[in-house]
């Protein structure tokens, strides 16, 4: 009898211990990494039956490779961040349980405390495929010191394309032999900036509502409001009153207006703190602004951009489920109101910016703001939502291969758009071509 | 007089370009350490500074924390001298069977080994060697990450090339002396390659301690990946970047493979000399 | 032509054993590079004759469409010559540099093993991190290049934005961290030459330039030989990670070589099939290089 006893002891022990394992693969680095171990660790001690194995995987792009690579050996992990652009090709492959059939089998979870902004990029034909994690918008960041030392006023900031320009040339100083001393702005040369400047004039990028409604079949993007940008980009850079930087370089960009070397910088709201810090640091005032539309476009919005956390198929239930509870927990107010505070991206619901309010945050602090209020402000039409391309990766390649084509001298603004809508399309067809 | 004139202004001349040429091909590494040793908002002040005026240890310390920069070290370390000691292997092994020996098939098996080199692993096999690895169930295993890689065309071709060079006289002595081929090997052969394998050490160390792709793949938890996955995860592509502490983690990555070189290049200069790399 | 162990010298073990012997030294390498290299291979080079999907769940043969799409691209055709420039000027920059500078380190001035140590420095340096330094090195208005180039000779260049400077900074790069490979192996063969060649070059009223070039350079051809070949192996194979970091392959399409066009289609655009096709052409150009070089090149060396 006592042995049957202790036998029983054992067992029960055994399974009151075993926990259910998760594997949490995500491409955030620098201290973002501490932060969601910290996180983690929070999560398992709320539920101490899960253990998260939280891993960096790399940048966006090594996280999708490792992933592609970790499907197809069958050792998926089971939350996974992908960026936004790679939602098509997620849902494409078929190996992701759409966080909608997740909700409607949970009822203790209200997605309408989400931002509908965000939401709607996160949706695909009326799907919520994955859970909104990480959001940013690109923002105007400015130098009020040097605004003043340019006879400009420091409160007001440039709205449209003609007075951005205007200011560039009031900003600039050049030496004796026309090298440039400072220019008055810069922007990472990456086709995300060209999306949102078409995303805020109310323009598509793709048909079928910008893939909202469809498979998109072709790129629409040659139209008067890509055209306007894009010569606003060639007149900046011709004169010489903006630097530009190489492909997707965030750090080079962000290296000019620290330095001071350029007045204004168009970035990621999530650089926010970074820039609080030093321009503490270097002695100079920063501002926050709303992107500069055309005066004559249309009212859109910013598109979010960012990633989402994915959960991911051929899991036994139980750790399906323990996915979803560590996936619902970090999409959690508190969550996102920690999160938002450590990284900058801002809280994806309406209830953690509630509380942020409360909290004085936001007049502590109102150039989180700016980017919020810019988001809110933004209209929401399939244009605004961000498009969804299969072969999104190809197509901002080609834009930021036409963008450099045109500041170079080799195609006219007019011409390299038409160019790059030509190649986007091949690119989407080619694309399509796997799912005829 | 004149002569030794010249000869002075020569060397003068030559020394110059030598002082000019290291300081401009040490000046990444100069940067790196500068970088490391400021303070993360003075990283992008103008004018650029190649000195460090300050000494931020801090970074340092951080990359340490921030990452498990001992750990990764190590891992690298067993990896990258793991691979060394069997590229050593069989390259010296098949060096010497391409060198001494006639055999049937010997120019067809030495073209297909030299055309491994046309099929680098870190680009499109990689995830076909990803599915080798799982079916072998070495997916998150040393296994996967040394001996894919301990086989080479370059150590085989060079031991080969070195080998070739030890006169014949030295082999008719060990048969006279009733040695076999493999006791020559041993005992003649290998002491002489002292050198070339102290060179081969240095290329194949190098190699595998900058490899980032293929442990990213390959490793599925944190404590099995590599001191280049650890640079990385410093980095912050999207938001705020700590140069300081990046170029912190970088100079501590770097460190090794400058030990390895500095302890082994003096037997490789001198190899090269001895042995006599001709060809 | 070296006979070594043949079949022709009698020996302890018997003929069986020494008839096998070279193919049991050469089975450890053979079942690595097998196994490791020729069954990914394989499987790879089949896949350039399918379209797939990023995730594998659809797969179309094409048979060779892959292949006439690629020949068929501007893109691609633009990428095959900006190799060839990229290799060949990398290339002849590095050896004669790399020669020259080793000439210079065996003349065993003060401070010579300094040099040579540093000078090492490049080839330590992953080529992400080498090609992140020189980015900021070589940043256009916050670099150190520019603030020398300004303070000096008053022009700001725009190293990695504009043509052809994207491609001589990419270059110059690659030169940089192929320099110490080079040096040292040039370094060791001059070491072994005799002085008494040097000097009896010298009584014969053969200035220096004769003297290098129609003497040195020659006596060392066999290593010009290893190295030239090595050298492009690296070039063609090895560049992507540099041109990633440096210019991803811009401005323009400028400075994206095979490899990087390669690495584009196979980890960013995970267009798989045309990344096998492209590697299959990559392997045939290398081997038909090889073997004319091995065939046409090894005439020209001049072994002692």
């Amino acid at each position: 009898m006592r042995k049957l006893l202790i036998v029983i002891l054992l067992v029960s022990a055994i399974f009151a211990f075993a926990k259910v394992k998760i594997q949490f693969w995500h491409a955030m680095g620098g201290w973002r990494i501490e932060l969601l171990q910290k996180m983690a660790e929070e999560f398992m001690k709320q539920n101490p039956d899960i253990e998260v194995e939280v891993q960096y995987t790399g940048s966006y792009r090594d996280t999708l490779n490792k992933l592609i690579a970790a499907v197809k050996a069958g050792t998926p992990p089971h939350v996974v961040q992908i960026y936004e652009i790679g939602t098509q090709v997620m849902i494409d492959g078929d190996i992701a349980i759409p966080i909608e059939d997740l909700i409607k089998k949970d009822p203790t979870f209200d997605i309408g405390k989400f931002l509908p902004q965000v939401l709607n990029y996160y949706r695909v034909n009326g799907k919520l495929h994955s859970m909104p994690f990480n959001s940013s918008n690109p923002i105007l960041y400015y130098n009020k010191t040097l605004f003043k030392k340019a006879g400009l006023d420091p409160e007001k900031p440039p709205r449209t394309f003609e007075e951005l320009i205007e200011y560039c040339r009031k900003l600039t100083i050049k030496d004796e032999k026309g090298n440039i001393v400072q220019a008055g702005i810069t922007w990472p040369l990456h086709s995300w900036f060209f999306e949102q400047f078409v995303a805020l004039q109310n323009a598509p990028l793709v048909d079928n509502d910008n893939g909202r409604s469809g498979r998109p079949t072709k790129a629409v993007f040659n139209h008067e409001a890509a055209r306007r940008f894009f010569r606003l980009w060639y007149t900046l850079s011709k004169e010489g009153i903006m630097i530009n930087t190489k492909k997707e370089d965030w750090t080079g960009a962000r290296q000019l207006f620290i330095s001071q070397k350029v007045a204004m910088l168009i970035s990621s709201t999530s650089d926010v703190k970074l820039m609080m810090d030093a321009a503490k640091e270097n002695g100079f005032e920063l501002g926050t602004a709303f992107l500069p539309k055309p005066k004559e476009a249309e009212q859109g919005g910013v598109v979010i951009g960012g990633g989402s956390l994915w959960i991911i198929k051929g899991h036994p239930k139980d750790e399906i489920e323990a996915a979803w509870k560590f996936v619902k927990w970090m999409a959690e107010p508190e969550q996102q109101v920690k999160w938002h505070l450590g990284t900058g991206y801002f809280p994806v619901r309406k209830d953690a910016v509630e509380e942020l309010l409360y909290k004085g945050y936001y007049a502590k602090y109102p150039h989180h703001l700016t980017a919020l209020l810019q988001l809110l402000f933004s209209v929401q039409t399939p244009n605004t939502r961000g498009a969804i391309i299969g072969a999104f990766p190809k197509v901002r390649d080609i834009i930021e291969t036409a963008i450099e084509r045109m500041i170079n001298g080799e195609m006219t603004p007019e011409k390299a758009l038409e160019w790059a809508e030509k190649e986007a399309t091949k690119a989407i067809q080619e694309y399509n071509e796997l799912y005829e | 007089m004149r002569k030794s004139r010249k000869k002075l202004i020569t060397m003068l001349v030559a020394e110059a370009i030598l002082i000019v040429f290291t300081v401009i091909v040490t000046l990444p590494l100069f940067l790196a350490i500068t970088i490391s040793l400021q303070k993360p908002e003075t990283v992008f002040s103008y004018p650029p500074k190649l000195f460090p005026r300050s000494f931020h240890w801090q970074n340092y310390v951080e990359a340490f924390r921030l990452v498990p920069l001992a750990r990764l070290m190590l891992n690298s370390l067993i990896i990258a001298s793991s691979i060394t000691l069997g590229k050593l292997f069989t390259g010296t092994l098949a060096g010497y069977a391409f060198a001494n020996f006639r055999f049937k098939g010997k120019e067809v098996s030495f073209a297909l080994l030299f055309a491994t080199l046309f099929l680098p692993a870190e680009t499109v096999m990689i995830l076909p060697l990803f599915l080798i690895m799982k079916k072998f169930n070495w997916i998150n295993t040393y296994w996967a990450l040394i001996v894919p890689f301990t086989a080479s065309a370059t150590n085989t071709f060079l031991m080969r090339q070195h080998f070739l060079t030890i006169p014949r006289e030295l082999e008719d002595a060990a048969k006279i002396d009733g040695a076999g081929p493999m006791t020559y090997f041993r005992k003649i052969l290998l002491p002489l390659s002292r050198s070339m394998l102290a060179g081969a050490s240095i290329i194949n160390f190098v190699y595998a301690w900058n490899m980032y792709l293929w442990p990213l793949i390959v490793t599925m938890e944190d404590k099995m990946k590599t001191v280049q996955i650890g640079v990385k995860m410093l980095i912050d592509a999207e938001s705020a970047n700590n140069w300081g502490v990046i170029m912190a983690g970088t100079v501590v990555a770097l460190a090794p493979t400058l030990i390895v070189f500095l302890l082994l290049q003096n037997l490789f200069v001198k190899s090269l000399v001895r042995s006599g790399m001709k060809g | 032509m070296k006979e070594g162990w043949g079949i022709s010298h009698p020996f302890f073990g018997g003929e069986e054993v020494r008839k096998i012997l070279p193919y049991i030294l050469l089975i450890p390498t053979f079942i690595v590079i097998i196994l490791f290299i020729y069954w990914p291979a394989i499987y790879s080079f089949k896949l350039s004759l399918y379209r797939i999907a990023p995730f594998g769940n659809r797969m179309i043969f094409v048979g060779f469409k892959n292949f006439a799409k690629l020949f068929h691209n501007p893109e691609y055709i633009n990428s095959i010559s900006i190799t060839a420039i990229y290799v060949v000027s990398s290339m002849l920059i590095t050896l004669f540099l790399s020669f020259f500078i080793a000439i210079l380190l065996n003349m065993k001035l003060p401070g010579n093993t300094v040099y040579r140590t540093l000078i090492f420095a490049p080839y330590a340096i992953s080529p992400a991190i080498a090609g992140t330094l020189w980015t900021f090195l070589l940043n256009p208005v916050v670099g150190h290049v520019n603030y020398f180039f300004s303070k000096f000779f008053g022009i700001q260049v725009e190293w990695l934005t504009t043509k052809p400077f994207a491609l001589y900074a990419l270059i110059f790069a690659t030169v940089w961290k192929t320099l110490p490979f080079n040096i040292i192996f040039y370094l060791a063969g001059l070491q072994n030459i005799p002085d008494e060649l040097l000097e009896s070059s010298m009584i014969d009223g053969a200035n220096a330039w004769t003297r290098t070039w129609k003497i040195i350079f020659p006596l060392l051809s066999p290593i010009t030989f290893y190295l030239v070949i090595m050298n492009i192996i690296s070039f063609m194979f090895a560049s992507f990670a540099i041109i990633d970091v440096m210019t991803k392959g811009g401005p323009g399409d400028y400075t994206t070589t095979m490899i990087y066009r390669l690495f584009l289609d196979a980890f960013v655009f995970q267009r798989t099939g045309s990344a096998a096709a492209q590697s299959v052409i990559m392997f045939i150009i290398m081997a038909i290089v090889t073997i004319v070089y091995f065939k046409f090149g090894e005439r020209r060396v001049h072994y002692q």
